[in-house]
């Protein structure tokens, strides 16, 4: 018997556990299995292989029971998840539904979940525009938050690193607020985004429009190809899955990667309750998994782990990992973890008609769309509120049908159109504050169906945010007016935090034990052999799309722990 | 990529058509087993008659040859919440009532013309809320229905079967070309040469 546990506690040692399978877990095992490191990839979900399991990927509309629309049983079932935009019966088996994992909402947060290989990176908006040192200076300029214990030439190397890989289109465009990487060639702005473009040229500071940088394979290379991917293939379906790999995504490109190396055992099925501390070692031994299906126990040993559940869920393993050195929750001798968290305000919009270049259109999709990097506050303070917001930007014609009337005529109404005016719409993509009193907790009865305790969820808009969402409208509409755009239609939105999608902090990096759970490499402070590297470990959210900063962050950490294991340090 | 496989994909999805789970009455009409709502023989009728007045038979196929009216009532069972169903079924009460009161008959036996000036006279007794804004990009039908049974009853018809239609195969392959992969983004595109229906 001694020997079979041996054995046994032998087959579930690794060099290496990654938690999470999702955009910044993929690029952990990735990295780690490259290293030569053997990698328990622990996921929550099922297996979602590429291609294979896209059920819908080349249905065509007809093809659907309802051709696309959700049954009412299934959008009143789930409120949270309808309410993403993404949500759809084409897509809808990607998504968490809202009593399969149930959260406590003390505040309402719409928390958008994607339980499986490659977590939510299926489903994202795939954009990726890189941060600057106005935004990792940004709370210690601005005095809120603590100091970023990185500055962009930290990371600046490894968004090249990480862009390479994942293919990212783009123009370089010269500004210094959002700087130019590692780009396949750029998805072209139409006649009306190059004439606001050219317009806020001329009548504006540091006011521009650009081809937003995405995650597509515009023009693939030699690397893309070697991971089994090809070009984008302008479907605008991705949120299925794309069988082209068109778009990055753990499952088209770092999950098969790190398979490829031989080095990964991924184990879908498993929902981590806690990390294991060791009092005497001082360090990480393993971590503590529920078997989905079986609901047994089993634990797993490594010399490293890696915490990449995806934000507010990276919060409850920490939260829940307690021991005799930990009481408070994993790392947290600051009394910070779960705190701090913020997200991004998108609750406001304005669109508009333009009565200009009616002679010109365009041909095919364009999988990204116009991006108007963060104008306000950037080189000083100078409104009301702190930091600033970006604003996607996209203009747009459609063939217009008539809908009246019944019989023949509305047959011909219904196929044939005159091309619409130009319509150009935007939306507000702003940072928000991290404050101490938004936060997520553990309840203290209720628990999942694996025993892990409930979350409660804290988080609200603030004053800034109402402030700045203002000045977004005011400023929009102001260079919408200028610009000669008509019918200009603000619209704001009560929208809940979480519906975003771009939830981060709770376990943030900083340069001070004190104050922070992390530190400059994302190592857990308090024990090094744990690193935290997705949406959990963000000190502030900037007003640019997180991912790509995630896989850059996951890459930089990956490196500096396989080098402090090469060393003995950890 | 595994180019066998996307291969098998697109041939499955090319050669395979989704098949209603609906049989054909006596009559010939289309019959669909539905689970939320009550619709007796009559009514299937004269829903199936008022989907075939909105999108007749003429030189295309009209809504009975490519079996529409199976689909809108799937969709009207399916896709709207209790509330919405209600107010559907009274309105198709009230429209009933209405057109036997009217006429002194029953919508089936109306003359084509006939039928198709009570579903005008109703259309233009009031338009949908969102009438007055610019019209839709794709013709999805509102998740909600209004209020009032005959509006909610009138307009459920309505926007289920230009949606039906407008989703059809038959539509999407042979009236319009819907281009799943485009493989394309051209921008500063002549409007001359686009190529609309």
């Amino acid at each position: 018997m001694a020997n079979l546990n041996i054995d046994s506690v032998k087959a579930r040692t690794f060099d290496a556990i990654v938690i999470g399978s999702g955009i910044s877990g993929g690029w952990a095992a990735k990295e780690l299995t490259g290293h030569g490191l053997k990698t328990l990839v622990l996921e929550r979900g099922r297996d979602v292989k590429h291609i294979k399991d896209y059920p819908t990927t080349n249905k065509f509309p007809w093809e659907f029971e309802h051709h696309g629309q959700l049954p009412a049983a299934v959008t009143e079932a789930n409120p949270i998840a309808s309410r993403c935009y993404a949500f759809g019966e084409d897509s809808a088996h990607f998504f968490v539904k809202d009593n399969e994992h149930p959260y406590i909402q003390d505040k309402p947060f719409d928390w958008i979940r994607g339980y499986q290989v490659g977590g939510k990176s299926l489903l994202w908006a795939r954009q990726t525009q890189r941060w600057s040192d106005f935004d990792f200076e940004g709370p210690a300029r601005d005095g809120f938050a603590v100091d970023w214990p990185i500055r962009y030439k930290d990371i600046a190397p490894w968004y090249s690193y990480v862009e390479k890989f994942a293919g990212i289109a783009g123009n370089k465009d010269g500004i210094p607020e959002l700087p130019d990487g590692e780009f396949l060639p750029g998805y072209p702005l139409n006649d009306v985004e190059v004439y606001f473009s050219e317009h806020l040229k001329k009548n504006y500071k540091n006011r521009h429009v650009i081809s937003a940088r995405c995650a597509h394979l515009s023009k693939p290379n030699q690397i893309h190809i070697d991971q089994g991917r090809t070009q984008c293939q302008n479907r605008d379906l991705c949120q299925r899955g794309c069988p082209f790999g068109g778009y990055f995504s753990s499952n088209a490109s770092t999950m098969p990667w790190a398979e490829k190396s031989g080095n990964m055992t991924l184990r879908p099925f498993s929902v981590v309750e806690s990390i294991i501390y060791d009092d005497k070692l001082g360090k990480a031994t393993g971590v503590r998994i529920v078997d989905t299906k079986t609901k047994e126990t089993i634990e797993y040993y490594a010399k490293i782990i890696f915490v990449n559940a995806a934000a507010i869920n990276t919060n409850l393993v920490l939260l829940n990992s307690t021991s005799s050195r930990f009481p408070n929750g994993f790392g947290n001798d600051s009394g910070v973890l779960g705190k701090y968290i913020a997200f991004h305000n998108y609750s406001a919009h304005i669109g508009a008609e333009y009565d200009g270049m009616k002679e010109w259109t365009v041909d095919g999709r364009s999988p990204t769309g116009g991006y108007i990097p963060r104008f306000r506050n950037v080189y000083k303070q100078e409104t009301n509120f702190l930091r600033g917001y970006a604003c996607g930007f996209g203009g747009y014609r459609y063939q217009q049908h008539k809908y009246d009337g019944v019989g023949s005529s509305l047959k011909e109404g219904l196929v044939k159109g005159e091309l619409s005016p130009w319509y150009v719409g935007s939306h507000m993509m702003g940072e928000t504050i991290p404050k101490e009193s938004n936060h997520v907790s553990l309840d203290t009865k209720l628990k999942d169906e694996w025993g892990v305790p409930l979350l409660r969820m804290n988080i609200d808009y603030d004053d800034n945010d109402e402030k700045m969402k203002k000045d977004y409208i005011e400023q929009l509409t102001e260079m919408f007016t200028s610009a000669g755009f008509k019918n200009i239609q603000p619209s704001t939105n009560h929208q809940a935090p979480g519906l975003d999608i771009h939830e981060m902090g709770g376990a943030r990096m900083g340069k001070d034990p004190k104050t922070s759970i992390l530190n400059e490499w994302n190592q857990v402070h308090a024990c090094k052999n744990v690193f935290v590297t997705d949406g959990a470990c963000m000190t502030s959210t900037s007003c640019q799309n997180p991912s790509l900063t995630y896989m850059a962050i996951t890459a930089r950490a990956a490196d500096y722990a396989v080098s402090e294991l090469k060393k003995g340090n950890i | 990529m595994d180019r066998r496989t996307l291969i098998k994909n697109l041939a499955l999805a090319v050669g395979g058509a989704v098949l209603l789970p609906s049989c054909l009455h006596p009559d010939g009409t289309t019959y669909i087993k539905l689970k939320h709502i009550n619709i007796d023989a009559d009514q299937e009728k004269l829903i199936t008659d008022m989907c075939e007045t909105l999108i007749p038979k003429t030189n295309t196929p009209g809504a009975k040859d490519l079996h529409l009216p199976a689909f809108v009532l799937k969709m009207i069972d399916d896709c709207y919440g209790k509330k919405d169903q209600q107010a559907f079924l009274a309105g198709l009460r009230k429209f009933t009532e209405m057109v036997k009161t009217k006429h002194n008959s029953s919508f089936s036996d109306l003359s084509v013309k006939d039928r198709e000036a009570v579903l005008i006279d109703i259309e233009n007794s009031a338009k949908p809320k969102d009438g007055a804004k610019a019209p839709a990009r794709k013709p999805r039908p509102q998740k909600h229905l209004q209020a009032d049974p005959l509006m909610a009853f009138y307009w459920a018809i309505k926007q289920q079967t230009i949606f039906a239609y407008t989703t059809s195969q038959y539509f999407m392959t042979k009236l319009v070309f819907y281009d799943m992969v485009p493989g394309r983004y051209n921008v500063h595109y002549p409007v001359s040469k686009l190529k609309l229906a």
